[in-house]
Order: structure tokens, then sequence, then C-alpha cells
């Protein structure tokens, strides 16, 4: 073996280690968090660590799901990122549609005013967003949740530019057999759009599943709070037990992981093709 | 003929505004009208049990030049922003050019660095509070194996910050790497074969063609996690509550506990409409610059 191709092997193995090192750094906060959820209580004291459950047990998950309606959690986020995603899907392709296909007075005036609305967060317009849902009576409600997010810039800009790069001829085609717009839309649109609306309804569900800022303002009683929320309120400053906070957000991040896992080459290209998240 | 066709035009506009009502009517309430009218407050004194504005001109601003707990909060953001922007996208762009170079990273890796990312911020903190414990956490755990003494993270003033980072780096570090492993690919293999055959070294080819054919993208992701890390909340919520004594609070930390404990809307527009004009400005550095970088293959 020559020397430059001992020095590329040694290259080759020291990159291998370092993204093992890298990779085990990135995943030990939740093999953590999974280990002291089935520890026993009095190993989570013990020094040096216990690096594995001995013996695993229950405790902890009981303890946890007592304290805290975590099913009632998991409801209440998947109503909210469903509806979420539903409307601004569903808004998201009229509106994209009517951008693309139409020429219309004040056209370019109103995708403008659309984008804008990206470029200010929720961060500003929650103080006066807060006294606009009281004064509708919105406030710890569902309706409160939804309000900001049931459409969404984002999901309009992606489904016009889809839209866009379409042939005409076969909006034409279908004017000329007969058919409404809105039967256009969503028989012939619709379908072919299919893996774009896909990409845009993962983003918008992550994002939704995962906001915390905006429903931990509206939300006041325990029944409408999504898993985020829950999670947040679970956290007990005064009242530290480990063991059965780490078990509850096994319980909240688990499921997601793993739904991750089986969707993740499609996520990976959705996010690195779209680029951005809102 | 022409009569028909004009008749089908001006449908066809009819339609349009149907189709793009919906869209208008939800993000102009929701979106448009309070984020002008937060704008508007910011002048205003607002009781909001009484419904009584009070116009207080430049007060809330002049208050919020004095106010050391708001300053401390913009020095907070800008450190949080500089070294998440610095550690998060160089790390990013160091791995991913590693990875994308020598081999196909496998799913089990992209898992490990990107599910981080899709867990929810709050969750994942809480998760950290416990690792940063000082007594019970395992990153004390890990120093007092090795013989080093341990630290106060989120419980001291002087490490809360560093914390909020540190947790930071590694919930952002996966999406950085998605991007950049993008732009990696829209490289075409012949530079790199170009430049090895001209016996080019692994660093001259990161500092010499790498670095300068990402630039679009490298734009993107430090606008991006500027504008992401100016936003910081969650995970000072949950990490520090913006403690100890104030010494880890960010501006929308501040907003946020000034509208929604101390009920004072009007002064909390005010920090909005500063939080707005830094939003803006990165905003606006974004497009200058994105319009110079255009990098064609």
């Amino acid at each position: 073996m020559t020397l430059a191709r001992v020095s590329r092997m040694t290259g080759r193995i020291l990159l291998h280690i370092s993204i093992v090192t890298f990779g085990i750094l990135m995943i030990m906060p939740f093999y953590w968090m999974i280990v002291t959820s089935f520890q026993i209580p009095q190993n989570l004291i013990t020094f040096p660590p216990k690096w594995w459950p001995q013996p695993p047990t229950l405790e902890h998950f009981k303890e946890a799901t007592q304290q805290a309606p975590f099913l009632l959690y998991y409801r209440n986020s998947l109503i909210v990122a469903n509806i979420h995603v539903f409307s601004c899907i569903l808004l998201g392709l009229l509106a994209g549609y009517a951008f693309a296909v139409y020429r219309f007075p004040l056209q370019g005036f109103f995708f403008v005013l659309i984008l804008s609305t990206l470029m200010v967060p929720i961060q500003v317009t929650s103080v006066s967003l807060y006294i606009l849902m009281s004064r509708f009576g919105w406030i710890d409600t569902f309706t409160g949740i939804l309000a900001p997010d049931i459409a969404s810039a984002f999901s309009v800009f992606f489904m016009r530019q889809t839209i866009k790069s379409m042939p005409k001829a076969l909006i034409d085609a279908a004017r000329i057999d007969g058919a409404g717009e809105l039967r256009i839309v969503f028989t012939i649109i619709a379908p072919l759009v299919k893996s774009v609306m896909a990409t845009i309804a993962l983003i918008l569900f992550i994002n939704s599943w995962n906001d915390f800022l905006w429903p931990v303002i509206v939300i006041n009683s325990e029944r409408l709070r999504t898993l985020p929320v829950g999670i947040a309120f679970f956290k007990d400053p005064f009242h530290i037990n480990f063991g059965s906070l780490m078990a509850a957000t096994t319980i909240a991040t688990m499921p997601m992981i793993f739904v991750y896992l089986f969707l993740q080459r499609f996520v990976i290209k959705g996010i690195a093709t779209s680029g951005l998240k809102f | 003929m022409k009569n028909w066709l004009i008749m089908a035009k001006k449908q066809r506009w009819h339609n349009a505004y149907l189709f793009i009502a919906p869209v208008l009517i939800a993000l102009g309430l929701f979106r448009i009208y309070p984020a002008i009218q937060t704008l508007v407050f910011s002048f205003f004194k607002v009781n909001i049990v009484s419904r009584k504005y009070t116009w207080v001109a430049l007060k809330n601003f002049s208050l919020l030049l004095e106010d050391l707990t708001f300053r401390r909060a913009l020095s907070n953001t800008f450190v949080y922003a500089f070294y998440i922007v610095l550690m998060s996208a160089l790390i990013a762009l160091v791995l991913s050019s590693l990875f994308s170079s020598k081999m196909k990273l496998g799913d089990v890796y992209k898992a490990a660095y990107f599910v981080p990312f899709i867990t929810s911020t709050v969750a994942a903190a809480v998760v950290w509070s416990y690792l940063y414990d000082p007594r019970f956490g395992l990153f004390n755990m890990i120093l007092k194996l090795v013989g080093l003494p341990g630290r106060g993270w989120i419980a001291s003033s002087r490490d809360a910050m560093l914390s909020v980072i540190i947790f930071s780096i590694w919930k952002t570090l996966g999406y950085n790497m998605v991007i950049f492993l993008a732009g990696l690919q829209n490289i075409p293999d012949m530079y790199y074969e170009a430049a090895t055959i001209d016996g080019a070294g692994p660093l001259t080819i990161f500092f010499r063609l790498t670095v300068p054919l990402l630039a679009p993208t490298i734009v993107f992701v430090v606008i991006y996690n500027t504008i992401l890390a100016l936003k910081v909340f969650d995970q000072v919520f949950v990490l520090t509550s913006g403690g100890p004594a104030k010494a880890s609070t960010t501006v929308v930390l501040e907003l946020y506990e000034m509208a929604f404990l101390h009920y004072r809307f009007g002064y909390a527009a005010s920090m909005a409409f500063v939080f707005f004009i830094m939003i803006l400005v990165v905003t606006v550095i974004q497009y200058a610059i994105s319009s110079k970088w255009e990098v064609q293959y």
C-alpha cells in the first residue's frame, strides 16, 4: 500500500468516526430521555449515571398519564393541525389558481399584499390580534387558535408557482368542453399538483404541530391545550420529578418521530425544495 | 363570438376575485389588520378591560429607551442570533461538505441529524432542561466523570444564555445541513474532478470551490437563521423563562410578558414595532444581497 492510499484510508476512517460521533451527540438527548423515563427513581440520582434502565419500570409513565391528559393533548393537536393544513391547502389552491391563470385588475397589488404577510411574524401581530380575538369572544376557543393560520401566504405562493408552470392548453381544453372553473380546479388542477400539495401540507403540519407562541397566548383552559402547551405546563418549576417529566416528553415526541422515520425521504426532499418553513 | 369572449373574460375576473377573496379576508383580518394596529397601538396606552386607548405620542418609545431589561433583551437577542448564525451555519456547512464530497449520507445518519429539527422545540427544550440540571443533569454528570467541575447551566445567570445557544445549535443544525446538502448537489461533479486532477487539496477545494459556488445557499441560510434567531421564544420560555434575574431574556419573551402577563399592550406594541424594524432590516438586506449573488452553473 502506498503512503497516499494509507493517508486516504485514515482520512476516510476519521471522517466516519466524526460522522458517527456527531450523530451520537445529536441523538443523545433522546436516548437519555427514554432511558430516564424507564429508570427506577433511585437510579436517577446515583453517580456515576446508569446508562441503561436497570431494572426498567413503567412507574413514570403511570405517573405522567395520571398527571396530564396526553390523549386530549394529542386530539387537540391533531384537530388544530388538520384543520390548519386542510384550509391552507384549499384556500391556497383557489388563490394560487386565480393568480396563475387569470389576469385581473390589482392582481400584482393583491399578490404582494399576500406575500407581505410573510414579513410580519405572529410575534408582531400577536399583541393586537389578542385584542381582536377577545372582541370576537374567541379567546380560549378552537376558533381562536385556528384563526390566524387559516390561510397561508406560503401555500398561495407555491400553488401559484406550480400551476403557472403547467401547460395552459389543459385548462383551455377543459373550458371548451364546458367545465366550470371550480370543476377545473378540483378535477384537473388538483390531481396534477398533488405532490406539491403534499409537500406544503407536510411543512404546514410540522409547523402547526410544533407551534407554541400563539396557542400559549390564546389558550387558558386545560381542555384546549395542544401538545407543546401541555408539555410546557407539565414542567412545574417547584416540583420537579425528572422521571415522569421524561416519560411525558417521551409520550409527546416519540410517535411523531416514528411517523417521521417512515416519511424521512419525503420530508427532507420537501424541505430542501421549498427551502422555507412558515 | 366577440361578445361571448368579453362575457367570458368578465366572468373570469369575477371568478378571480371570488377565488382570492377567502385568502384576502383571512390574511387581511388576522394578519395585516393586527399588524397595522400593533404599529398604531405603540403610540397609545391601551387598557384592554375598559377598551380605552389614550394617545401618548412617543412616550412608550422613550420608556423603551430607558428600559434596562429591554436593552438586555435586545443585546441577548443579537448575541444569540450572532452565535446561532455563526456556529449552526458553520458547523452545518463543514459537516455537509464533508459528507457530500466523500460518501452518501445514510438514512440513519440523516435521521440522527434531522430528528431534533422536526421535534417540537418545547418538548426538546423540556428534555434539555433535565440535561442542564446542575445536580442530576447528564451534562454535569459527564463533567464530573471526566474530573471537571460542574456548571450552573440554566440555573446560573452567567451560563443561561450559553445554554440556550447550545440547545438551539443542536436544534437547527439538521435543517441547515439539509439546505446545504441540497445546494451541494447542484454543483456539478466535474468542477470537483477538475480541481482534483489539478492537484487541489481538500482545504483548497473547500475554500476556493465549495464556498464560492455555494454562496447563494450560504446567504439564504444566514438570512433565514438570523430571522429565526431574532424570533427566539419557545426554548427561552421553557429553559430559563428569561432568568435567572432576566439574564437570558429576549425581545419576544419581553414582548410576551409585557402584553400577556402585565397587560401593558401599548408598551408591548412599541416593543413589537422595534422588533418589526429589526426583521424588516434583515429582509431588506436579504433582497439586496440575494439579487447580487446569483450563481449560474
